[in-house]
């Protein structure tokens, strides 16, 4: 028996992990485009930027989840996403993403607006071009202040995996829990505990190594 | 020919008109300070010449050239306005240097993106940047700081940093050195490296903007002196005649009540 949900909990965890590293890949990219438009001088596109991001934060992610799946198929009749679990997968992938980009643009927000405008025009005098300044003067720091907030977030993105079972995703913990109705097993429930820890643990230990990497300069 | 000359310059913020028609010329080699009470347009004088304010009206003219010129309408791109900056070099009341980079990076790392320009950068590579590191070693020399090239700016004192910042601003030898304040940020024993640094250029005939509040070391060390109030120049001359015989009452006012705290 234990080796049964020993390797039905795998195959859940390798589900688990696909959605935490698309949602990092994804999130990152997209959360920095977000925080430029949420700093951005043309004050209608920050403006609207900024009310998207109050809503997706403002609001339950397993709510979203639920509408991004749901909402094509009842508003416009037509299941964007494609049937069966690929579609499932998909459409929890771009909640996820999508939510997850707008916690981190705010993180990326606050990261760039704390950076002194000294800096900037310190660049600016020596000659540099404006990606000159950003990317070998700007982004260092911006790095060095975001990579507590953004564990932080990293953290909580490692539980909220277990929310996409709302959709018949089939994670770790839907598997885990799939045993209290099959077999009357509760334990193997308790058993994925082990596996969020034991990730956490690990990603904990990475961020604790890049923080220390970090520690040559001071912002 | 002079190397500078600044005419008619003007810059409102909205309704403030913080600079009033400024007028004066520099000559190569020599130091101005500007000197004038808080909020007289000192700050915002240097940023124009640095580009980091547009003038509203105005000419900047450097070695006869014009950099600045409100008449002309052209709009000046990116690149044309990165080259008039180089003209300048500018030290900040508060060093600003880049905290992820050692003390020989900061001087070296704008003369490292601009070799990239350069079109034989890829064959000399080697050569090119062996050359921009000698350089900036010589610079940290210069300011007395070789020994902590490799520390960074957490690591060094505020008069270490400052230095650095004036290594960093010689690096792409600016025809005109500016310093907002560069010691006002100091703790009181610090300030005295720095101004023998600033010191140490003034007697290799580095041509320098000083805005500063140090009397004594601006007498000591100036050529000419401009006494700015509310946005204007009110007394410009030699040392001499702006400290010893300055002949208007604004100004008299001001270095009494300088003298009463030195
Ligand atoms: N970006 C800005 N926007 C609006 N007002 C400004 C701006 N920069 C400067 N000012 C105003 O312009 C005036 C002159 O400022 P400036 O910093 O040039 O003075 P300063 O002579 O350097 O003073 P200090 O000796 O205190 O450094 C001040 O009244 C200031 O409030
Ligand atoms: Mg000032």
């Amino acid at each position: 028996m234990f080796e049964t949900v020993l390797l039905s909990l795998s195959e859940g965890f390798v589900k688990s992990l696909e959605v935490f590293f698309l949602t990092l890949i994804g999130a990152i990219p997209l959360g920095l485009l977000i925080s430029f438009g949420s700093m951005s001088k043309f004050k209608p596109l920050s403006f609207l930027v900024k009310v998207i991001v109050w809503i997706v934060r403002g609001s339950p992610l397993m709510l979203q989840l639920l509408i991004i799946y749901f909402g094509p198929g009842l508003i416009f009749g037509n299941n964007w996403w494609g049937s069966g679990s690929e579609g499932r997968f998909i459409a929890a992938m771009v909640a996820f993403i999508f939510n997850y980009a707008c916690y981190f643009s705010e993180i990326f927000r606050g990261g760039i607006e704390g950076i002194p405008q000294g800096q900037y025009e310190a660049g600016e005098v020596l000659g540099m071009t404006k990606s000159q300044i950003f990317f070998k003067v700007i982004l260092m720091q911006v790095v060095k202040r975001i990579v507590p907030p953004m564990g932080n977030e990293v953290i909580t993105l490692i539980k909220d995996t277990s929310l996409v079972r709302v959709i018949s995703v089939y994670e770790l913990m839907w598997n885990g829990q799939s045993f209290i109705k099959s077999s009357g097993l509760i334990w193997p429930l308790f058993f994925t505990g082990v596996f969020y820890l034991a990730f956490n643990g690990i990603v904990t230990l990475l961020l604790g190594y890049a923080e220390k990497k970090l520690d040559y300069f001071k912002v | 020919m002079s190397i500078l000359e600044v005419k008619n310059l003007r810059k409102s913020f909205g309704n403030t008109e913080v600079l009033k028609d400024i007028n004066f010329t520099l000559e190569a080699g020599e130091v101005l300070s500007i000197i004038g009470s808080s909020g007289s347009g000192k700050t915002t004088l240097l940023r124009c010449l640095n580009f980091l304010e547009t003038p509203d009206s105005g000419l900047i003219l450097v070695q006869g050239k014009p950099l600045f010129n409100s008449e002309d309408t052209t709009a000046k791109s990116d690149a044309e306005i990165r080259r008039s900056r180089q003209h300048f070099g500018l030290v900040f009341q508060s060093f600003n240097l880049f905290p992820q980079y050692t003390a020989l990076k900061n001087v070296t790392l704008a003369s490292e993106l601009q070799a990239k320009e350069r079109p034989d950068y890829k064959t000399n590579k080697k050569y090119i940047l062996e050359d921009i590191r000698k350089n900036g070693e010589r610079l940290l020399t210069q300011v007395g700081l070789f020994d902590k090239r490799d520390n960074y700016p957490h690591q060094l004192s505020g008069g270490q940093q400052q230095r650095v910042a004036i290594a960093r601003a010689l690096s792409l030898s600016p025809d005109i050195l500016c310093f907002d304040e560069p010691t006002s940020a100091l703790d009181p024993e610090l300030t005295g490296e720095v101004l023998k640094v600033i010191k140490g250029l003034a007697d290799h005939n580095t041509t320098m903007v000083i805005v500063t509040h140090e009397m004594q070391f601006a007498r000591e060390v100036s050529d000419k002196v401009l006494f700015m109030d509310s946005g204007y120049v009110v007394e410009y001359g030699t040392p001499e005649e702006v400290f010893d015989h300055p002949q208007h009452e604004r100004t008299q006012q001001f270095l009494l009540r300088y003298s009463g705290n030195e």
